[in-house]
């Protein structure tokens, strides 16, 4: 058997799933804050829109890289779920679509409410046009179905992220049902880190004090949570078929993903917001630290996902990709041995 | 049920690595040669170490499978199975994501962009029939084997190391050769059912 790493979705689509997820779950939990929580305007202005421009920003990472462009129209009719309901990146376009719909009539009325927007040269003149005041009217009416909407597509986007992977049963590392979990937990990480420095560094207002201590509680919980996930997929892939073993190797032995993700991106937020949920810090600065940690730690998780999923072939990869081979299997400690067995393939 | 389910056999033992298959495929295909993507490849490998190196040819192609992974993960339905077991990409359809691609474990797939259609109007001339970029794979020539005939590769393997044929007919030489575990499928454990069967080496004693 060959052992073989992908270059066909490299880091463009560990974008696209790190802009899809954190804009997803943005616009979920600010709309949610919004509704049960405390009314908040900036907040959900900064969530929508922040989300909307993210989620605009990844998709344009795949579609570029399509090889058929003007064929995306197939895949953006809604009627593509009935004839192909298996198809995650057909429920994920779909998902993307709608919650940027709906996330942005959700918003809408505050758009309308403030002033920076009002004077805007062309946006200014768009919101007082009176379809879109009769719109916002529409959505003030139905305020709440209009925000469980957006809501409902953008945890669909984030659970399609890590479904997305999941569907490729050819690599151990990616074909598992902790996947999703893992990058549900690290969407919404991600996504109160962004919040947090929205609330910390743009609206800096004194009477937000519970809702930042409310995020800081759950934020310290969703990332032990994940610090256990990721811990699973330790144990998983250390003890597993040997393509998770060969993913196992690449990982561990990975001065970005131990340091950058799992450390810095994971360990070290961890320990800063624990401490500011229960002794306190005194500036702001060790939790913007801490958020701009987790927002490059997600970031890093599905680069070097995407870099350590390994293929058990019969033969060598062999075609327009420049693969990466691993030699197994191999008796001896993964990292003793993951350095010394990347080569590039040679065929006679 | 349909009349036909085919399948392919390839004898590794009489497989000379003469790569005819891959000539005459890519004729009757089209495939992008001049940047090395074949629909099928022949791999020249040496197997064992010291003195005890022997070198074998490992034809690779679609697997056709029955549970093709690749076919659930396409978000626009181009790829899709004939009930005679072929599966199939719809260029129209295909917009190219590569999702197929990462999906398959037999490595089948390859990219055929805009610079490969202007080329391959170059290259095969007025005959050339690729209007747009897709992926690409075998398809098991089933445009011959809709007019009774055999694929491409088959027809011009020179040591009949390739057999096509339909397991839905106990009688013929394919199926036997499939039934009696001669020939086995790869990567059978990701539960693709594959139909693309190999005779391995000879074991010596």
């Amino acid at each position: 058997m060959y052992y073989a790493t992908q270059e066909i979705w490299t880091w463009w689509l560990a974008a696209y799933l790190f802009l899809g997820g954190l804009g997803a779950a943005a616009v979920t939990v600010s709309i949610l804050t919004d509704l049960y929580f405390k009314s908040h305007k900036l907040l959900v202005v900064w969530g929508c829109l922040g989300g909307f421009v993210m989620l605009g920003a990844g998709s344009s990472m795949l579609f570029l890289h399509l090889l058929h462009h003007v064929a995306v129209i197939h895949v953006m009719n809604p009627l593509i779920l009935l004839r192909k309901p298996d198809a995650w990146i057909a429920w994920g376009t779909q998902f993307i679509t709608w919650m940027m719909v709906w996330s942005l009539l959700y918003a809408l009325p505050y758009l309308r409410e403030m002033p920076l927007f009002a004077r805007m040269p062309l946006v200014g003149k768009v919101l007082q046009w009176s379809p879109v005041t009769w719109l916002s009217g529409i959505v003030v009416k139905f305020r709440r179905v209009v925000g469980w909407l957006a809501v409902i597509n953008g945890v669909g986007t984030v659970v399609y992220t890590g479904l997305l992977l999941q569907s490729f049963p050819a690599v151990a590392l990616w074909h598992n049902p902790g996947v999703p979990v893992l990058f549900t937990l690290s969407a919404f990480s991600t996504a109160l880190a962004f919040l947090l420095l929205v609330l910390y560094l743009v609206v800096k207002d004194p009477a937000d004090r519970p809702l930042q201590v409310f995020y800081e509680r759950t934020d310290v919980i969703v990332i032990a949570a994940e610090v256990v996930v990721i811990f699973a997929f330790f144990q998983y892939t250390l003890h597993g078929s040997e393509s998770a073993r060969q993913s196992s190797q690449l990982l561990w032995t990975n001065y970005g993903w131990v340091v950058g993700f799992v450390l810095l991106g994971l360990i070290v937020p961890l320990l800063i917001e624990l401490k500011a949920v229960t002794r306190g810090w005194r500036g702001h600065g060790p939790m913007v630290t801490a958020a701009l940690l987790i927002l490059s730690g997600g970031y890093l998780l599905r680069f070097y996902f995407m870099e350590a999923g390994v293929y058990e072939r019969p033969y060598p990869p062999h075609g327009y990709s420049a693969y990466r081979q691993i030699q197994g299997p191999t008796d001896r400690a993964p990292v003793l041995t993951a350095i010394e067995n990347l080569q590039v393939v040679t065929e006679k | 049920m349909a009349n036909q389910h085919y399948a392919m056999v390839i004898d590794l033992n009489t497989c000379v690595g003469c790569n005819a298959c891959m000539a005459a495929c890519a004729m009757e295909n089209e495939t992008p040669v001049w940047s090395n993507r074949w629909r099928t490849y022949v791999h020249d490998l040496e197997i064992g170490s010291g003195d005890e190196i022997r070198r074998r040819f490992f034809p690779r192609l679609c697997n056709h499978c029955d549970n093709p992974p690749c076919m659930s993960v396409c978000p626009t339905g181009a790829t899709h199975k004939l009930d005679n077991g072929i599966v199939l990409v719809d260029d129209d359809l295909c917009m190219g994501c590569q999702a197929c691609a990462m999906a398959c474990p037999y490595d089948a797939r390859f990219d055929f962009t805009y610079d490969d259609v202007r080329q391959g109007r170059e290259f095969y001339g007025a005959l050339h029939h690729r209007a747009g970029p897709s992926v690409d794979k075998c398809s098991f020539c089933a445009h011959r084997v809709m007019q009774g005939l055999k694929p491409a590769c088959v027809e011009t393997c020179v040591g009949s190391s390739r057999m096509f044929g339909d397991l839905n007919d106990p009688k013929d030489p394919v199926t036997r050769l499939v039934a009696s575990g001669v020939a086995k499928a790869l990567l059978e454990h990701l539960g693709t059912r594959p139909n693309v069967f190999y005779i391995g080496d000879i074991e010596r004693g």
